[in-house]
């Protein structure tokens, strides 16, 4: 090839050569000192992108956890809470069952009353308690700062009922208030069974139970004894649909009476006329069963009988409110064990989502470095040769 | 003796030329010049020719005319070409990535809802998201102010090369005056033939123009193909303006011939610094301007929205949180029959919100009747064909275009940009923590008694007020009734939203439920009776994160994609930069090849003519000492 070199061409192209070397030589040193390969989203667009959103979503990340956490929290403490009022009821069944001795003095009786009462306020402010970030713990899906109040036809809540489902990256940090503390259900769940408001004798019940649950109907019954020479009957009477369901039947103190697929047991002697009280049991609050406890506990002048009814009542009543609790608290320890997996997806999402990033724009230190040195080395190679290169001339040769 | 007086005479003429070669050795646009020898005829005698000697025909410029012009326009596109990457480089920097980018201070605002909504009563919290929706504001702000520096940059930068092009063509109208003089002489103007090559080459720099020979020696240049800069001695100025919609953002090149502008049709500008500028300004940055105002736009007008549907402390319906800018109308073409009609442009708002169906485009809107016509959306040039007569506003990607009664005429013809304006202006509007509308109006209850495993998965507000309460019974694991509608049974599917109402537009709310209910199960969808410890608004903040905002990508990714989209551009602009530049240097060596001075050519040549001018001495010196031989003989 017959090539002539201008030489002011030949000086400006090695310049221009030598300068972009060294500027990709400043370019891949900027980039190993930021330990990047994506310095600018022109460097690898897809690759900047990719480590941009990774970077988006693990700040989610971050931030969902961190929210997380504050619904751990309150799920940890209504937890507790509820552990407290467990424990608390505990001690509450122990001073009814205690109270239900009737050798004690209505004084007693009195001070057993006075001790319920306190533990039933505790329980009370149980209900009511904040978490950290004063939002209550039991405020269902949405209430007032305190979703009990205490009134005098009894307690109310405040709020909305209903628990809300958890997320796959959150757990709801309130429990429903309603359904823990307001959701009692009276009698033993099915009915309640009662003597009457005017028995002038001693008779008394248990809180019965169901015999044959297809049997049941719902409806109202009233057991009224008729006592006749000294032998005391009884009939049962559907009030609901105003039939007859039996007749005349023996009464014998401390013997099961069943019909329509219930049963109770009466103790004690009835009067004539007297009469025992069926009704299906309603949903009620646990403060008002306690309530009730401490009225016919604190009763100074009621028969001993009436006492034992009321406690065993009370007693039932207290358990199935119990079951209601440890059943949250059960709800409770899943949501925490939720917690805990979530925890976990979301720690391994972190770091897959800190790998993908690093992936996309961090350097490869061992390929950086040797890109480095091979450029270094082309560099200082071009350098060198274009200077023996320039000192070619043939005007060294003249003269 | 004559012989050796002229021999010494043009080996003096060739060392003479070789010396300026030398001088001139880095001199720009020089050419290389050579003297061109030859015999003077010979003298006849009867032993036949004698030659005479040698003499200098002239001196030659070593030039190819093809490969001066190559170098001109390929240096031209490389100019072109670097004036672009230099600018979107400087765009690129705009848009960092990483915890101080823009995407990072959006999402982080979203995120700052995290905290309200499980502590709705914390003032802190909510000033938290204030703080951070003004930040992302105040980022988006600073972004469009940077674009806006950047085109006052490129928009100054093309004021100073017109006033550069013009006085270069001024130059060149008067070498062409000069040169056609000079050839009057019958030998070439070498000098003035390099000074015109290089002040061509220089006003190539700057726009590529198409060099056409005349006659007498001038040249005509010419622009994007056919429009006169310089034709003999006639300079037809540069100007720039703005285009046919008079957009600010754009600016258009134009060239007064005879006292009439001219507009230079971009498409056919071909190289240049000019060009790229001009391609980097109503093409690059346009585009940029668009996706940053979509951006600032789609995320202000759907957390506005989103804002209107919850009840802020106060227990009243959210104000909007941003101060969006009105997207100005459609900007009228010059050509447009007068009085004209005018077109008004908002977000859709019914039946649903237009924010997730924007495009980061321009629009042209030309009407070919009074009523009738197509829009070309003008980032892929997707046309629509549209009818006021039908439907006003005409509804296109999300906007709401709307005609004003004045007639239009067929054939006018509008420019839309609706994203110009979002951006730059955008603030919030409050900076009372209380005024976040953080509570839903509507709440769910559950039933007293439900017994089945019925859970809250979500209630989303559609509009405000809160319609009055419905109840849901369940009459089965899969069916319940509604108390609005009486006993008209319904399908329940477990994760399912159940409407409000199902016409469009939505109204309402929206509730979804987990789990599978009992019969004799409720569920009631009430008026929020406890807004100030609810922070069902707060969520549905949070939710828009996973909103399809961009294109069908979630809002907290659209950042990356705007960010992906200029990097891509600015990556194909370094490739054809490098690419164009590598050509432009390579033609310029095969310039140079033919009108450059080598030194080492230049030695040799020196030797050579050196050793001639002695030998011519040598002979003067023998024809000397002849002379004298023959005289002394004589003398004798």
């Amino acid at each position: 090839m017959n090539m002539r070199m201008g030489s002011a061409n030949l000086f400006d192209n090695t310049l221009v050569k030598l300068s972009s070397r060294q500027a990709g030589l400043a370019d891949l040193q900027e980039k190993l000192s930021a330990g990047k390969k994506v310095l600018h989203a022109s460097d690898d667009p897809a690759g900047a992108a990719q480590a941009e959103r990774a970077f988006t979503r693990s700040t989610r990340v971050q931030t969902e956890q961190r929210a997380l956490g504050l619904q751990r929290n309150a799920v940890a403490t209504a937890e507790s809470t509820l552990g407290d009022a467990t424990a608390a009821l505990q001690t509450l069944r122990d001073l009814v069952i205690s109270a239900g001795n009737p050798a004690l003095s209505p004084t007693n009786r009195s001070s057993i009353a006075q001790q319920i009462t306190g533990l039933r306020d505790q329980l009370f402010s149980y209900a009511n308690k904040q978490d950290s970030n004063g939002s209550p713990l039991f405020g269902g899906l949405g209430s007032a700062g305190a979703p009990f109040t205490d009134v005098v036809s009894g307690v109310v809540f405040n709020g909305i009922s209903g628990q809300r489902a958890s997320t796959a990256v959150s757990i709801p940090s309130l429990m429903d208030g309603q359904a823990v503390w307001m959701d009692v259900p009276t009698g033993n769940g099915v009915f309640t069974v009662g003597p009457g408001k005017a028995n002038t004798g001693t008779a008394w019940t248990d809180v019965g139970q169901v015999l044959n649950p297809a049997a049941v109907t719902g409806h109202n019954y009233t057991v009224s004894f008729q006592v006749a020479a000294g032998v005391t009957t009884y009939n049962v009477t559907d009030t609901t649909s105003a039939t007859t369901v039996a007749t005349a039947q023996p009464y014998v103190n401390g013997k099961a009476i069943s019909f329509d697929g219930l049963s109770f047991t009466a103790h004690g002697v009835p009067a004539n006329g007297d009469t025992v009280q069926f009704a299906p049991s309603t949903r009620t609050d646990l403060f008002n069963i306690l309530d009730s406890a401490i009225n016919s506990i604190n009763n100074a002048t009621a028969p001993g009988h009436l006492i034992t009814q009321a406690t065993t009542l009370a007693l039932t009543q207290i358990d199935a409110g119990m079951s209601r609790i440890q059943s949250a608290r059960g709800i409770a320890g899943d949501l925490l064990n939720r917690a805990d997996t979530i925890d976990k997806n979301q720690q391994s999402k972190t770091q897959q989502l800190a790998a993908d990033r690093s992936r996309a724009e961090d350097m490869d230190m061992v390929k950086g470095i040797s890109d480095f040195q091979n450029q270094q080395t082309g560099y200082d190679a071009a350098l060198k040769t274009y200077a023996q290169v320039q000192r070619l001339s043939l005007f060294n040769y003249l003269g | 003796m004559n012989i050796g007086v002229r021999a010494l005479l043009a080996n003096q003429s060739a060392l003479q030329t070789v010396g300026n070669n030398i001088a001139n050795v880095n001199t720009p646009g020089y050419s290389r010049q050579s003297v061109v020898l030859k015999s003077v005829a010979g003298q006849f005698t009867g032993s036949g020719y004698y030659g005479k000697g040698v003499e200098v025909a002239t001196v030659q410029r070593n030039y190819s005319d093809f490969l001066t012009q190559q170098a001109a326009l390929s240096k031209s596109i490389a100019a072109g070409d670097t004036a672009r990457y230099n600018n979107l480089s400087q765009l690129e920097n705009i848009f960092q990535g990483g915890p101080d980018g823009l995407g990072a201070s959006i999402s982080n605002m979203l995120n700052a809802f995290s905290d309200v909504s499980n502590a709705p009563s914390d003032m802190t919290a909510r000033s938290v998201v204030l703080t951070q929706a003004d930040e992302t504001a105040s980022r988006l702000q600073a972004a469009a102010s940077q674009l806006n520096d950047l085109k006052l940059g490129v928009t100054a930068q093309l004021k100073t090369d017109v006033s550069a092009v013009n006085n270069l063509a001024v130059q060149i109208a008067s070498a062409n005056d000069q040169i056609t003089k000079a050839l009057g002489s019958g030998h070439s103007p070498n000098d003035l033939l390099d000074q015109r090559d290089q002040l061509i080459s220089q006003l190539n720099h700057y726009i590529q123009t198409k060099s056409i020979p005349a006659d007498d020696g001038s040249i005509g240049l010419f622009l994007s193909g056919s429009q006169p800069l310089v034709l003999g001695t006639t300079v037809s100025p540069l100007k720039i303006g703005t285009d046919e919609f008079n957009d600010p953002a754009k600016s258009q090149l134009m060239v007064t011939v005879s006292g009439v502008p001219q507009n230079l049709a971009a498409a056919q500008l071909g190289g240049g610094e000019m060009v790229g500028l001009l391609r980097f300004q109503n093409s690059d940055l346009v585009e940029a301007g668009n996706l940053l105002g979509r951006m600032a736009l789609a995320i202000g007008t759907k957390m506005n929205e989103q804002q209107a549907l919850g009840l802020d402390l106060n227990g009243n319906p959210g104000t909007p949180l941003f101060n969006l800018k009105p997207i100005p109308n459609g900007y009228p073409s010059s050509t447009n029959a007068l009085p004209g009609t005018t077109l008004s442009v908002g977000v859709q708002t019914s039946p649903s919100s237009g924010a997730p169906s924007l495009v980061a485009s321009n629009y042209e809107l030309s009407f070919s009747t009074i009523t009738t016509g197509s829009i070309t959306r003008l980032s892929d040039g997707v046309v629509t064909a549209f009818d006021f007569g039908v439907s006003n506003p005409v509804k296109i990607d999300g906007l709401d275009i709307q005609k004003s009664a004045v007639a239009a005429t067929g054939g006018d013809r509008f420019l839309i940009t609706p994203f110009s304006a979002a951006a730059p202006s955008m603030v919030t509007a409050f900076s009372s923590p209380r005024g976040l509308a953080m509570a839903s109006p509507v709440a769910a209850r559950s039933g007293a008694g439900n017994a089945g495993t019925l859970a809250l998965a979500g209630l989303a507000t559609r509009t405000q007020p809160a319609p009055p309460s419905v109840t849901l019974s369940f009459t089965g694991p899969g069916s319940y009734t509604r108390s609005d509608t009486g006993a008209t049974v319904y399908a329940y599917t477990p994760s399912q939203p159940i409407e409000y109402s199902t016409a469009a537009p939505l109204t309402g709310w929206s509730l979804t439920l987990k789990g599978v209910p009992q019969t004799g199960d409720s569920y009631t969808v009430q008026p929020n009776a406890y807004p100030t410890l609810d922070a069902g608004n707060a969520q549905a903040m949070m939710d828009l994160r996973d909103l399809a905002l961009f294109d069908g990508g979630p809002l907290t990714d659209g950042y990356a994609s705007l960010m992906a989209s200029i990097g891509t551009r600015v990556q194909s602009a370094k490739t054809t930069m490098t690419v164009s530049t590598n050509i432009a240097t390579q033609i310029e060596t095969d310039r140079t090849s033919v009108s450059g001075v080598n030194l080492d050519e230049e030695a040799a040549k020196l030797l050579q003519f050196q050793q001639a001018y002695q030998a011519a001495g040598k002979m003067l010196q023998i024809s000397q000492s002849i002379f004298d031989t023959l005289m002394q003989n004589l003398g004798r």
